[in-house]
């Protein structure tokens, strides 16, 4: 169904570069926004953190699948873009001096957005000028450099700021964007899904682009790819400087959730779960960011609350068994290393292989050939 | 001058436990190609073994042979953790390509660290009663903490024992060939599986003595596993797969973290933890492939 009807042809190339060529696209995509606008009505109110903690991750993994999944540079320290988005925007908005007409316009919050993904971008460009001469794990060590570093210096320079300690407190009504003000959980959901959209848009389309194909190029082979006549080092840091974009706009639309701009956020613990969220998801595909995000955030939730279950259970049954629940943070935590082991042993394409398979069984059903 | 010197020196005793480690990171690498990213829980690891026996030793002997007991049974569990680790988790890796491997070891480090804080909490834990004394040695005007000294002296006698087993044992010269040409050494008789979990096995053992030592050091807590993780910046200078790097490129970073906790603090705060890797990225610019690294050279 969502391939095309057998004898069916496009006549112009215009047909060929769409987004959305059949019908059944068309409408499944329609589908999906209209669930995704009703979704805080269809879940419960405690579920909507978690659905906004997703497009945060998808934001966040965004740039890590950019820049391993297409541009084949491994990174392992995209936390300190995020990191880098979340600090530029908050003091931005906390400490410039803005005119009165700007605040109350509401153009304050979206405007510290974008110099926050700029930012971000210039910050990883710099950690990304060693990639023009090393490659493989001396890559992967500077990028864990911009993690220490970055993180060092947010800890010892800027929490100091505005005689503030660890965390950036934003008061309420401060984030605002035209006549709305983000205070509730819906605000959130709604504006995370609709940077979401956006940022998965603009980077498909990118992705179709001359710079894409670059980009898919140098990761194949970038020798070949030079001799084809790409300029690598000019693609390469361009990957960087995207996947930065991405990153600081993450970051800024986090605080936003949080109220808060805090260290703790954007520990090296978390450029690693996006690192396995994309491999979880699937390496080198759009879907795959999404599908891991849902299913790294899904357990995580899951995990948490089967644990104050149990833990309310035996405060109650066996009150002296109470030192169990204190042990269980860490058995989460162990639980996702083994989680990811597992994903890499045994399902080494991630979950968005398995949907392709699924959606192949469905377009030839009944006559599925289930390829074994 | 004289505070200079003094960083100095303990800058290369420091830097002999990182090159201990490292030693343990580059034959992990040498022989099976695997880029081990959880060097700092390994550490960990082993420094909390360690506790847990000297814990247990101490009331039936003296401080001094408890240690030492204690140092015999960390290596003994680090022998054992490091073959069910190549066994269960890395050999079904074997031929992946590089990000899984990577994420393998990454996935470990996060389960080793569970595992640690589920068995022995979070808090600092120290070596009571002391094994070094806190008077410090004086030798030409320079003092050096005891503990310092003696980690000096234990990693150099483990260092030169790791180094004679490559040299003139057999299975150190298997380890050597498969690590020279594999394809050369399996047509020649050397069981490659038995080279990677014999890799593992040391490792897990370097890395258990350097964590006691910079336990004994630090007080145990997780900063272990940050200081273990400093094995990173170390290999990179000394380039991935040289031994004599893995050494000389521990002293530096030793010698440039002292420096740097010794004047560079006063000036920009956080800078000792900062400077190796501020170093090691300005290094990678000029020298991309370390000191003696082997230089890749590719062909389409």
């Amino acid at each position: 169904m969502s391939y095309l009807p057998c004898g069916t042809y496009f006549e112009s190339y215009a047909d060929d570069q769409k987004w959305w060529r059949t019908n059944f696209i068309k409408g499944k995509m329609i589908a999906l926004v209209v669930v995704l606008a009703a979704a805080p009505y269809i879940v419960g109110a405690q579920w909507m953190s978690v659905l906004y903690t997703i497009n945060y991750y998808i934001l966040a993994a965004l740039g890590v699948q950019l820049l391993i999944g297409y541009c084949g540079q491994i990174t392992l320290g995209h936390a300190a873009f995020v990191a880098v988005g979340g600090y530029t925007s908050a003091m931005m908005v906390l400490f410039l001096p803005w005119p009165q007409f700007m605040v109350d316009s509401g153009i304050v919050y979206p405007i510290s957005i974008v110099c926050a993904g700029f930012t971000a971008g210039i910050w990883s460009v710099l950690f990304g000028l060693p990639s023009a001469r090393v490659k493989g794990f001396y890559l992967i060590m500077t990028t864990m450099a911009a993690q220490w570093i970055t993180l060092r210096l947010v800890i010892t320079q800027l929490s100091k700021i505005g005689g503030r300690e660890q965390s950036f407190p934003l008061p309420p009504g401060i984030i605002k964007i035209g006549p709305w003000v983000i205070d509730s959980d819906e605000k959130i959901y709604y504006f995370s899904i609709i940077l979401v959209i956006v940022c998965l848009v603009v980077m498909g389309n990118l992705l179709r682009s001359k710079i894409g194909r670059a980009w898919i190029a140098i990761r194949d082979n970038d020798i070949a790819a030079e001799t084809m006549g790409v300029n690598i080092i000019v693609y390469k840091l361009l990957a960087f400087f995207v996947s930065g974009f991405f990153a600081g706009i993450a970051g800024a639309f986090w605080i936003s959730a949080l109220f808060f701009v805090s260290p703790e956020n954007y520990e090296w613990f978390y450029s690693l779960l996006w690192v396995g969220i994309i491999l979880i998801g699937g390496v080198g595909s759009i879907q795959g960011i999404v599908f891991g995000s849902a299913f790294v955030v899904m357990v995580f939730k899951l995990l948490e609350m089967s644990v104050l279950t149990l833990s309310d259970f035996l405060m109650t049954s066996y009150p002296e068994l109470g030192w169990v629940t204190t042990k269980i943070i860490f058995f989460k935590e162990s639980a996702f290393g083994l989680a990811i082991i597992f994903f890499l042993i045994y399902e080494p394409n991630g979950l968005s292989y398995r949907y392709w398979q699924l959606k192949n069984y469905f377009n030839l059903w009944p006559f599925s050939y289930t390829g074994k | 001058m004289e505070l200079f010197l003094q960083l100095i020196v303990t800058g290369v005793m420091l830097g002999s436990i990182f090159a201990l480690v490292a030693l343990g990171w580059v034959l992990i690498y040498k022989c099976s190609g695997v880029l081990n990213l959880a060097m700092g829980e390994l550490t960990m690891i082993g420094g909390y073994v360690c506790l847990a026996f000297y814990q247990r030793f101490v009331t039936i002997m003296p401080v001094n042979y408890a240690f030492i007991f204690a140092l015999i049974g960390t290596i003994f569990v680090g022998l054992i953790l490091g073959l069910l680790t190549e066994r269960i988790f890395l050999r079904k890796m074997i031929g992946q390509p590089i990000l899984a491997v990577i994420m393998v070891t990454v996935g470990l480090s996060f389960f080793f660290k569970g595992l640690v804080f589920m068995i022995w909490d979070t808090d600092t834990q120290v070596f009571l009663p002391r094994i070094f004394s806190i008077e410090p040695i004086v030798v030409g005007g320079i003092a050096v903490g005891a503990v310092y000294l003696w980690s000096f002296i234990a990693a150099m006698i483990l260092m030169v024992v790791f180094i004679c087993f490559f040299k003139y044992t057999r299975w150190g010269l298997s380890m050597q060939a498969c690590a020279d040409d594999e394809m050369a050494a399996l047509s020649l008789g050397v069981s490659a599986k038995f080279v990677y979990a014999l890799a593992w096995a040391i490792a897990f053992m370097a890395a258990g003595v350097g964590g006691t030592l910079l336990a004994n050091i630090n007080g145990l807590n997780y900063s272990v596993s940050s200081l273990g993780l400093l094995v990173l910046p170390v290999v990179v200078l000394g380039g991935l797969n040289s031994v004599p790097g893995a050494i000389v490129g521990g002293i530096t970073i030793g010698i440039l973290q002292n420096l740097a906790g010794g004047y560079g603090e006063a000036f920009i705060p956080g800078s000792k933890e900062v400077a190796p890797f501020v170093f090691m990225v300005i290094f990678l610019l000029f020298k991309p492939y370390g000191l003696w690294g082997w230089e890749r050279i590719e062909r389409v």
